[in-house]
């Protein structure tokens, strides 16, 4: 990444200074970004078209815009992308794996609805910097554990505070039906507490339909004005209204038929969050509607499964009418999450449908589509220019736009590139 | 899938027991962009290979009447992909753990790991099969070609080099501290490393000294006496005399050096440092004691001595002399290791060239095998991956894989998703996210 090098590098002079100077949530203001070609994320390419930022938001894009008092980048013969969105990672509550005080994410208990993300995100989290360097400008991030894991967020991956960083405060609350993320073969938990979750007491679907029966009661009460505050229930009441999903983790046909079923007992909205083999059920996916977050697909197939069968499966989600994102999963590498996207363009998935997995379908399924997700005048300026299509390893990304403030590569990555870049050559000989 | 694997494997292996099937490694890729690493790009071009060599590659080539010819057009075709660090398809683990000094034993192929056909399906022809990184000097790898379907024998690649795994850091020494104080292993720190290392080479110099005074005595004195024979320090010997190469597990710039400063003093030399996290921050002494690297695209964060990883460590080591290959240790990255190549230049903008020879001609140096692989030049084996698009294109998937001169990985012919998946019953789909 060859862009604003200065800023870089200057931090890089400021020696000692760097290693307790964080990633920079950019600089505000006006901007114009001049010329390039936008591709909106829900389907269009516009030539030659510019884009005005005002107060965080596209204010206005067009063919001939007036810069006014707005600092100008020329992004003539680039792209200007929606910014991508990674739709599952556990970024802000871990930093370095298996080091208990940066592994926060999953809470004691079986049953935490009430329990947020979005409040114990750790803002200067090293993950966010690097993340919104290759143009990822937003990432779900959930809880884990139990059976109720608690609400994710949708967040962008600068900010000054957390919530500066939030998008959709609540963008649903993880549902770890017993045995369903098991089915069709085992692996599909992207969001769950399967897998990287302390032993625990098997989950017990007889004690889940307790306490969904609890709160369904607790819910009808409220609405009559009969029922004392509850916390916990309460927190359980956006679910009935269906004002945010139930999000599910998933594996394969049988797993995500009972997350359906679930979610049709109960009235509530279904994600399912995982679906490894969802192709299996895609039928009945588009039927009901129900979208999917497909975990990483940097992935091995299941059993005896075909080679690609990982690679291929969102092309077959797409051509049945399924609506899915991708998501890596991880904190780390959350910033790959369009490669994972080119595999499964390489494998049969159309570009156009690629580029929407990994911005506006999201954004519709956290329901966060009327702030981001795709590159329209009144919406949250969460955008990035690059040199081309941001799936092909061969493009440079130049600038990006979070919130309408232009972030500088200034994270802990580019820091040690240039410190290092700069170490004096040796002697010749 | 397993029971097709399972024919093809057997339809391979008779194959193999006919007669010297030569004409099976003819083959002509033709109209084609050919990416030969060596000699730049051709468009429109043919590779030829004859008896599993590689006999012309270029505009203007004749194929010979009766050679089987794929039509590329459209197609790029690259030099197989070579893995410097993969442990698949191994017998019963990959760490001898009981102590942390064990050059003396060797890990164990086992062929009919489903992974090796999946390395095949991302175009991947050699890999480097390691011991674990647990031991300070742990056991000898093998050098594969991926010729799935045939034997054990079959699929070494011979007139590779003899390699030894070593380890330092974490992984090394994490083992003994997590566990119960009766079950320590020295060592336990990085310090304790180091001196293991000096101790042995210690040891193996005054080993190897006392064979060489042998043979000079037993010129003259038929009655002279052999010294005992000790299989483990005649690993180390083979280190001093530069029989068995060293690849090198390593994280922190810090103990690379050290490793650096341990094989100066005692007189070897590190072949290949593999992982090599933050060889970024000490890429002159690697260079300098003419050491190369094998490392991650992206891997960071899983572990404190992960922390300082980088994406930009290829591109920086790159530019300071180092010869970098990216490697799998990893049976799902094995499978897209041209994907992995791509982040070179992304992070770091590494010509597109020299990020392909960091899944090609780097690796095979590291191996041993330059000479006979990682470019399309007349004269190397006919090992190639023909992708549907460039390889750091979000289009590329690979078609075919080629070892020898014959196709060994044909996605026509494989056992693909959209052939195997039975239409979903009813409902019929909705179209609801189009």
């Amino acid at each position: 990444m060859s862009r604003r090098i200065c800023l870089a590098a200057a931090l890089a002079i400021a020696g000692p200074a760097l290693a307790a100077a964080q990633a920079s949530p950019g600089e505000g203001g006006n901007w114009l970004i001049r010329g390039g070609t936008v591709v909106t994320g829900t389907g269009e390419r516009l030539a030659n078209t510019s884009v005005l930022i005002r107060n965080g938001r596209i204010a206005q894009m067009g063919a001939n815009v007036a810069a006014g008092d707005a600092k100008v980048i020329d992004a003539a013969g680039k792209f200007i992308y929606p910014g991508m969105i990674d739709a599952n990672t556990p970024i802000g509550l871990v930093e370095i794996g298996g080091i208990q005080p940066m592994t926060m994410r999953n809470e004691l208990g079986q049953f935490n609805p009430h329990l947020r993300a979005l409040v114990a995100l750790n803002v200067e989290s090293e993950f966010l910097g690097v993340t919104r360097m290759n143009g990822v400008t937003s990432v779900l991030t959930s809880p884990a554990g139990g059976i109720i894991s608690g609400q994710a967020a949708m967040i962008n991956t600068a900010g000054w505070t957390w919530e500066d960083l939030a998008v959709t405060r609540s963008a649903g609350i993880v549902i770890n039906l017993p045995g369903a993320a098991g089915a069709g073969g085992g692996r599909g938990g992207g969001g769950g507490g399967r897998g990287g979750a302390a032993p625990a007491p098997a989950p017990s679907a007889t004690d889940l339909h307790a306490f969904m029966k609890a709160a369904q009661d607790y819910d009808a009460k409220r609405t009559a004005g009969s029922a004392k505050l509850d916390l916990i229930y309460e927190s359980m009441r956006p679910l009935f209204r269906k004002e945010i999903p139930a999000i599910i983790p998933a594996g394969g046909e049988a797993g995500i038929r009972s997350a359906i079923e679930f979610g049709e007992q109960y009235g509530l909205k279904v994600v399912i969050m995982g679906g490894a083999q969802a192709y299996r059920a895609r039928a009945l996916l588009a039927q009901k509607n129900v979208p999917v977050i497909l975990s990483s697909i940097q992935s091995v197939p299941q059993g005896n499964s075909p080679y690609d069968e990982i690679y291929a499966q969102p092309g077959l989600l797409h051509d049945a009418g399924v609506k899915f994102a991708f998501s890596t999963g991880g904190g780390a590498n959350a910033r790959h999450v369009p490669e994972h996207a080119a595999l499964a363009v390489a494998y049969g998935l159309p570009l156009d449908a690629a580029l929407k997995a990994l911005t506006i379908w999201p954004a519709e399924i956290f329901g966060a589509d009327k702030e981001i997700g795709s590159i329209a005048q009144g919406k949250m300026a969460n955008l990035f220019v690059a040199s081309g299509d941001p799936l092909d390893m061969r493009t440079q990304i130049t600038h990006v736009f979070i919130k309408g403030r232009n972030v500088p590569s200034d994270d802990r990555h580019s820091r040690l590139y240039q410190k290092y870049r700069a170490r004096p050559m040796p002697p010749p000989g | 899938m397993h029971t097709l694997i399972r024919s093809a494997r057997v339809l391979l292996g008779a194959a193999l027991l006919m007669p010297a099937a030569l004409a099976a490694q003819d083959l002509a890729i033709r109209n084609a962009t050919i990416l030969t690493i060596a000699n730049g790009d051709i468009e429109n071009g043919t590779v030829l290979m004859r008896n599993g060599k590689i006999t012309a590659v270029g505009r203007n080539v004749t194929i010979p009447a009766g050679v089987r010819t794929i039509d590329g057009t459209g197609k790029f075709v690259m030099p197989g992909i070579i893995d410097a660090h993969s442990h698949a398809a191994l017998e019963g683990g990959i760490n001898e753990g009981s102590e942390s000094v064990t050059p003396e034993v060797i890990v164990q192929l086992r062929n009919d790991d489903p992974v090796i056909y999946r390395a095949l399906a991302g175009g991947v022809t050699a890999a480097l099969l390691l011991h674990g990184s647990a031991n300070t000097i742990g056991g000898q790898g093998l050098v594969i070609k991926m010729r799935w379907g045939t034997t054990v024998d079959s699929m070494m690649f011979k007139g590779a080099h003899r390699i030894v795994k070593f380890a330092l850091g974490e992984n090394v020494t994490r083992a003994s501290s997590t566990a119960e104080a009766a079950d320590r292993r020295y060592p336990m720190t990085r310090m304790g490393v180091d001196h293991t290392l000096r101790y042995w080479f210690t040891l193996a110099k005054d080993y190897d000294k006392s064979w060489t005074d042998y043979r000079a005595a037993a010129r003259t004195n038929p009655n002279a006496i052999p010294p005992r024979r000790d299989l483990r320090l005649e690993a180390l010997a083979d280190i001093l005399r530069g029989d068995l190469k060293v690849h090198a597990h390593s994280y922190r710039g810090d103990e690379i050096l050290m490793l650096i400063r341990v094989a100066d003093d005692m007189g070897f030399k590190i072949n290949t440092f593999q992982h090599v996290l933050e060889g970024y921050k000490v890429a002159d002494e690697i260079a300098k004691h003419g050491a190369m690297a094998s490392t991650f695209a992206d891997m960071w964060a899983y572990k404190v001595e992960a922390w300082d990883a980088i994406p930009f460590n290829m591109a920086l080591m790159h530019q300071r002399g180092v010869v970098v290959s990216v490697n799998s240790d990893s049976d799902e990255r094995i499978r897209r290791l041209y994907q992995e190549a791509g982040v070179g230049v992304r992070y770091g903008n590494m010509p597109v060239n020299e990020a392909l020879k960091m899944i090609t001609l780097n690796p095979a140096k590291q191996l041993g095998v330059d000479k006979m692989v990682g470019t399309l030049e007349v004269g190397k084996d006919g090992d190639i991956a023909v992708f549907s698009a460039h390889p750091f294109a979000p289009a590329a998937m690979v078609e075919y894989t080629i070892i020898d001169g014959k196709v060994h990985f044909d996605r026509n012919e494989a056992n693909t998703l959209r052939k195997v998946v039975v239409p979903s019953p009813s409902p019929s789909p909705s179209g609801g996210a189009r």
